[in-house]
């Protein structure tokens, strides 16, 4: 049986969650230049509040909606109370990662407290398996793929069609001349800590309906391959964060399937510490630098 | 004193010995040189490993040391400070390999991320490699120094134990005190603070930030090997990324830059409040000490980075001549004026 289908199969399912994980994390740095390491912490945040909901009764599908706020809420805050305030002073020698680190430490611990180390898992129907072009995939596997592919599509369109998209690309490549323009980087600078928060809620939920049980640590783990998938494409590039997510989702299934599950996440790992030594301006620079020429 | 105390006590003053070197290590780098290290752990962790195979012998059926249930790559057994250079050159070299590769590419964020990035591929492997180190559970059973020769009661080796920490304490003291008050150390503070200025005066500053880091990483080395010759075990789960960041709140609490202020900074953090937290009631999940422990030290960075970002005990300002402006500008010159704009 030839089983390189079956892992790229495996592999799609991974790269839906990295790109709504990952496109949401590019998108805040992108726009605020704060490495939020937090993301992962952020993460389980959405995965458990989903979870609440869905053992209260309520559809898994309430549970996203509900885990997509909470998640954008807490970055929100975040931002309110920590990072903005960091960041306006300034810290001198020290970068914001300190803070980053810091702040994501408290939320991990805290998170561990409140909702111990056991593992959870999603009530919800289980639909058929579907077989094709030699994967297995589950209805489960289908909807988290299914729902990457609407929240790319979204993305694309909030960056290129509507006010807010373009005043958020503005901040990003200049902010003090976006200021100059009459765009509120303040409003900005809020609206994209909580679209990264929802999509980074979004993928926790997704996230868990996707593995058969996950724990407060799962969604950290993940965080270095989030991280990986947007600094490959070029971080602050939401599309390259899409293609990221696939190189990265493609990739760890090869080694985790055909290696060691083991290496899984270090196989992620060795990925990230190559780009950023060769090529930390990531995959798509040539292309973008063109583009921005033209346009 | 009860023996449960006196164990208590020297284990504590052992910790608080390892982690002052270990803080004047990581203080050299990130705190005089201006290098964020988020994967200094691992050089202790090198140091570590290193003494454990400089003492525990061949691997093999022969060894009654490491026979059945632990494997690793290689062994011997060396005589007393041996084992202690050994470790202080497995730190040093590993810092010079990564720092190599790292130091002359990458800053800021991007170097933070690598070095995270570098200590869980560090744990990673050193987990999942099970003939390397033993993987998870890590290397025990490792012979402590002179314990044969001197033949002491397990209090009284205690005690003895603390002496010896004591003396790498001061000798390590000593030798950064040299290097932070030398010209050396004046050039490393320039690097850190204005590298284009550093370089415009002829300093080499890529060779100056290598210096710092791989001294850093001998004196990692160093406390390591201190660490495991006491507690005899060592294995990945000792040597998570999040144990860098203790001694990373402990300079900032202390004062980064300031030798005593990283003394006053390990006194506070990992012994004052690290240990205070175990005090604490037993109301939540089981381990929740250990949680609310990173959470206290979480807390204290945010807090100090805020309220007073040079900590304790600030480094001082070394003035060489009375300065003309010192009238119109007195923030500049007072310890606490530090604050960044």
């Amino acid at each position: 049986m030839n089983l390189l289908p079956l892992f790229i199969g495996f592999g799609l399912v991974t790269t839906a969650v990295l790109a709504i994980a990952s496109v949401g994390f590019t998108l805040q740095y992108a726009v605020t230049n704060v490495l939020n390491l937090a993301y992962g912490e952020v993460m389980t945040v959405g995965a458990l509040t989903a979870y609440v909901v869905n053992h209260r009764g309520g559809s898994i599908w309430i549970g996203l909606v509900a885990g997509a706020a909470a998640a954008a809420i807490v970055s929100l805050l975040l931002n309110r109370f920590i990072f903005g305030p960091f960041a306006r002073r300034g810290l001198k020698l020290f970068g914001m990662v300190v803070v980053a680190i810091a702040v994501s430490l408290i939320l991990a611990n805290a998170l561990l407290i409140i909702a111990g180390s056991s593992n959870f898992s999603y009530q919800f129907d289980a639909g058929p398996t579907f077989r094709g072009l030699g994967m297995i995939l589950s209805t489960e596997q289908l909807v988290v793929i299914g729902i990457a592919v609407v929240a790319m599509v979204a993305i694309r369109v909030l960056l290129t069609r509507t006010k807010l998209g373009r005043a958020m690309r503005a901040t990003a490549t200049d902010e003090s001349l976006a200021r100059a323009c009459g765009i509120s980087v303040r409003r900005v600078t809020d609206a994209a800590w909580l679209i990264s928060g929802a999509l980074c809620g979004i993928a926790g939920v997704v996230l868990g309906m996707s593995v058969t049980g996950w724990g407060v640590f799962t969604d950290q783990g993940l965080l270095i391959t989030i991280v990986a998938a947007a600094v490959v494409g070029g971080i602050g590039q939401p599309y390259g964060a899409m293609l990221g997510a696939l190189l990265l989702g493609i990739v760890t299934s090869m080694v985790a399937g055909y290696f060691d599950p083991a290496y899984r996440d270090v196989s992620a790992f060795v990925i990230l510490v190559l780009f950023l030594l060769f090529r930390p301006q990531g995959i798509l620079a040539d292309v973008v630098a063109q583009r921005e020429v033209v346009t | 004193m009860t023996n449960a105390q006196q164990f208590y006590v020297t284990l504590l003053l052992i910790y608080l010995g390892v982690d002052i070197i270990a803080a004047l290590g990581l203080n050299l780098q990130f705190g005089v040189a201006g290098i964020m290290n988020f994967a200094f752990i691992i050089f202790q962790s090198a140091g570590a490993y290193a003494y454990a195979l400089c003492t525990l012998g061949p691997p093999g059926p022969g060894n009654l040391l490491g026979a059945g249930f632990q494997t690793y790559f290689w062994g011997t057994s060396l005589p007393f400070p041996m084992p202690f250079l050994v470790a202080i050159a497995a730190g040093a070299l590993l810092s010079l390999v990564v720092g190599a590769v790292i130091l002359p590419r990458l800053r800021g964020d991007y170097q933070a991320m690598a070095f995270l990035v570098v200590s869980l591929i560090a744990t990673g492997v050193a987990t999942n490699q099970i003939g390397l180190l033993n993987g998870a559970n890590g290397l025990s059973l490792v012979p402590k120094p002179l314990n044969d020769q001197l033949q002491l009661s397990f209090f009284d080796y205690g005690w003895f134990y603390l002496g010896l920490t004591a003396v790498f304490c001061l000798i390590a003291w000593w030798f950064v005190h040299r290097i932070t008050s030398s010209p050396l150390g004046r050039a490393l503070r320039t690097v850190r603070e204005n590298e284009q200025a550093a370089s415009a005066l002829g300093k080499d500053v890529r060779r100056l930030r290598m210096l710092a880091f791989v001294i850093g990483g001998g004196l990692a080395g160093l406390s390591g090997a201190l660490l495991v010759g006491f507690i005899s075990a060592w294995a990945p789960g000792s040597w998570t990324y999040a144990e860098t960041f203790v001694y990373v709140t402990a300079v900032i609490v202390g004062g980064f830059g300031s030798n005593l202020g990283v003394i006053i900074g390990v006194l506070l953090v990992p012994i004052v409040f690290g240990e205070l937290t175990r005090f604490l009631p037993d109301v939540g999940q089981s381990g929740w000490i250990d949680a609310g422990q990173f959470i206290v030290y979480g807390v204290l960075t945010l807090a100090f980075l805020w309220f007073r970002p040079r900590g304790v005990f600030p480094e001082r300002r070394v003035l060489y001549a009375r300065p003309m402006i010192a009238k119109s500008t007195p923030a500049s010159a007072s310890p606490e004026g530090g604050a960044p704009p």
